[in-house]
């Protein structure tokens, strides 16, 4: 509760439109890929509310900070847990859930191409 | 209180009219013609007992009875008569007992229309829908009674959630059930024709309507949920690809496969056994979704009630229908070998299969998506998201050879076809992805995947503008729902790729500005109403063209139960939406206001609208023909 105090009164204290127009670009895409993990299936670029606020600061001052889009996703899983980013990554958890839907496609495919196409 | 006791007992009443009907119908199978006589005025006895206990309940309702606790829940003396009546629905009990009214009222319309078919297969329908009717009375009673007492009875009932107040969420419900449940009367009817090995043309010909049917409905209630959760959610999104939203999707999915597929059938009686997985996969989803939702597993805007023992319930319910409709497909159905299964690459049987394969992938993502995180956490408690990121990564890229096989499909012939007239098919290409990338050019946008994206929805566009004019009216309903379809990915990816926003804090009197737009922040009025206090900030707009635009978006607290929303004020036109929301800062004169400007969303809600009309003249065609 404290940090989230100290993040509000950074908050009120500073401006929030100090990003450059690249910059903000990057914090939209990135704050679309948070969870707001105190709202119900909306993002923290969605929300209005204190947590998806200070979390949109922090967003900030790590694009300030200079830390790549990549990096900053990686800070915010070690902090709230892979459940906070909407973009599974690549990983031992997650093969199943990308890849088992190319594999349907192509296992289709194949179904179709051998039962009910007409071969020379 | 008289109306709880007789809505409870209308229940039991429908649940013993279930019964007599399962048994009776089993009794005198064989000796169809007494049943033919007494089964519409059964089925008529049942769907009037449902009607009267859901009028008790909505009368129940209206009079603020809080007796009840279904009312007690989820309304209050203060609400307009409007939410009142919609508060029915509005929980977990009410949505219900609109389930299973909507059931009743359909297998009753479907033994008054079908009058070709033989009367084994309509009483056999009839008893599958029973068994679905059934369940769902159990379930009622049982789990999620609408009628229970409290005693002593309070003065005072808790009162809707205001996210609920709000007239296209009054109607979203009644739509996306009859779009829902319509899928129940293709599954009882595809169960008792494979039964009965009657799976033809002619049946294929007479299934189609209802195909269409619920389709349509699906695709509005769709519509009015995602209209909803434009304005009321105050995002501004239109779809997040939130759980129950895909559990919506889904089903809608499966029936539009089911759609093309049938037409297959319809015309060459061939691919029955995929005809049977599908209808009985679509209403399969579309329980699926009820338990997703029902059984709180769903992190969700949704779950508004949820019990662990409804979610078991339904299930194992569920585990019941899948079972018994694979013992049906297995011991009964035979795939008719005489015909030929074997398509010439270009024709239109391939063009629906390539439709069909795209769109179970389309499904299969989806799914995946949803029901994925859910097992993860189960099996190693580790708790993943999937949101709009995943979806993207795994549909836009197959959209575009999607996209130009709709274009193309329908123009090929049953068997075998070729392309005749090859020269404007290239023509209408070449200027679709010359448009397309000097569109991107001058806005500066140099993604690779939208102007191709965006090449092949124009493609669609064109080719289907072209036979509107060419062809004389000849498949109307293909080509008006196919370029809805062009129109709504188009507009979605415009929408997407213009979309601007502003977001700042404003006091009283201050006014922000940028090389677009200026935003000053005039005054502030507060209103009361019946049953929420208001505070409205009225804001003057002028964009750089020096267009004035007046927008008062509010903030609202609502006294049953006191929750606090803020309603975005919303200027429609046909080029663009402006669309403006505020929220307080707390404990300061400042207002947080976020401002966007989002062009041609008004065409995303046309050009679904466009969509199911096209399934509307298919529907009205199929009648008059007859």
């Amino acid at each position: 509760m404290k940090i989230l105090k100290i993040i509000i009164i950074i908050f009120l204290i500073y401006p929030t439109n100090n990003l450059k127009a690249e910059d903000l670009e990057i914090k939209n895409k990135i704050t679309k890929n948070l969870r707001c993990l105190i709202c119900q299936g909306q993002s923290v670029y969605d929300s209005d509310s204190e947590f998806a606020n200070s979390l949109k600061i922090l967003v900030d001052k790590k694009i300030n900070e200079g830390l790549s889009e990549d990096q900053i996703y990686e800070f915010f899983k070690n902090k709230y847990g892979e459940w906070i980013l909407y973009d599974p990554g690549l990983n031992k958890n997650t093969y199943i859930l990308w890849l088992l839907p190319l594999l349907i496609f192509l296992a289709g495919g194949a179904i179709i191409y051998n039962s009910f196409i007409v071969k020379k | 209180m008289i109306y709880s006791l007789v809505g409870y007992y209308s229940l039991v009443l429908g649940l013993i009219v279930g019964l007599t009907l399962f048994y009776f119908s089993f009794k005198n199978f064989n000796n169809a013609t007494i049943l033919n006589s007494k089964i519409l005025s059964f089925t008529f006895l049942q769907f009037f007992f449902v009607v009267i206990s859901f009028l008790c309940l909505i009368f129940s309702f209206v009079v603020s009875d809080f007796s009840n606790e279904t009312v007690f829940n989820n309304s209050h003396t203060t609400k307009p008569l409007f939410y009142k009546i919609s508060g029915t629905w509005g929980n977990h009990e009410g949505s219900l007992l609109l389930w299973l009214l909507v059931l009743t009222f359909f297998i009753f319309i479907f033994l008054l229309k079908t009058k070709n078919q033989p009367t084994k297969y309509k009483i056999l329908t009839l008893v599958f829908q029973q068994v679905i009717i059934i369940g769902f009375f159990i379930f009622l009673i049982k789990t999620s009674n609408p009628f229970n007492y409290l005693f002593p009875i309070p003065v005072e009932g808790l009162g809707l959630n205001p996210i609920l107040q709000d007239p296209a969420l009054a109607i979203h419900p009644p739509i996306l059930y009859l779009g829902y449940v319509g899928s129940s009367i293709i599954f009882s009817s595809v169960l008792s024709a494979t039964a009965l090995k009657m799976i033809s043309i002619s049946w294929a010909t007479h299934i189609k309507k209802w195909i269409l049917t619920s389709w349509i409905f699906l695709t509005l209630g769709i519509l009015l949920g995602s209209i909803w959760a434009y304005y009321e959610l105050g995002w501004g999104g239109f779809w997040f690809w939130d759980p129950v939203e895909n559990v919506s999707l889904m089903p809608w999915l499966a029936l539009t496969t089911l759609l093309h597929c049938i037409m297959v059938l319809e015309k060459k009686n061939i691919l029955s056994s995929w005809t049977i997985i599908l209808s009985i996969a679509t209403f399969t989803l579309s329980m699926c979704g009820t338990f997703l939702v029902r059984s709180g597993i769903l992190n969700s805007v949704h779950t508004f009630a949820n019990d662990p023992e409804r979610g078991v319930f339904i299930l194992i319910f569920l585990f019941i229908l899948i079972f018994l409709s694979l013992f049906i497909f297995f011991f009964f159905h035979k795939d008719n070998e005489k015909n030929s299964n074997q398509f010439f690459w270009l024709s239109k049987e391939t063009s629906i299969l390539i439709n069909n394969w795209f769109m179970m992938y389309f499904l299969s993502v989806v799914l995946i998506g949803t029901v994925y995180p859910i097992f993860l956490d189960v099996i190693s408690s580790e708790k993943i998201s999937v949101g709009p990121p995943f979806y993207h990564k795994l549909i836009m890229p197959f959209l575009i050879p999607f996209l130009l096989m709709m274009a193309i499909g329908p123009k090929l012939k049953w068997i075998k076809s070729d392309f005749e007239n090859k020269f404007y098919l290239i023509c209408l290409l070449l200027i679709s992805i010359f448009l397309a990338y000097f569109i991107l050019k001058s806005f500066n946008q140099k993604i690779l995947i939208n102007t191709i994206l965006i090449s092949s929805a124009l493609y669609l566009f064109f080719i289907t503008i072209r036979d509107f004019f060419v062809k004389k009216y000849k498949n109307l309903s293909q080509n008006i729902s196919h370029f809805g379809f062009s129109l709504l990915i188009l507009s979605i990816l415009f929408n997407n790729l213009f979309s601007s926003e502003v977001i700042t804090n404003l006091k009283l009197g201050e006014t922000f500005e940028n090389s677009k737009v200026n935003i000053y922040f005039e005054s502030i009025d507060s209103k009361k109403s019946k049953n929420y206090d208001s505070i409205i900030a009225n804001f003057i707009i002028r964009n750089s063209n020096g267009e004035e635009d007046k927008l008062s978006p509010e903030l609202r607290i609502y006294n049953q139960p006191v929750i606090a929303t803020s309603e975005a004020d919303i200027k429609t036109s046909l080029i663009s939406d402006k669309f403006i929301v505020v929220n307080l800062v707390q404990n300061q004169d400042y207002f947080n206001v976020r401002y966007q400007v989002k062009p041609l969303m008004m065409w995303i809600w046309i050009s679904v609208i466009l969509i199911s009309f096209g399934g509307l003249i298919s529907l009205i065609k199929k009648n008059h023909e007859k």
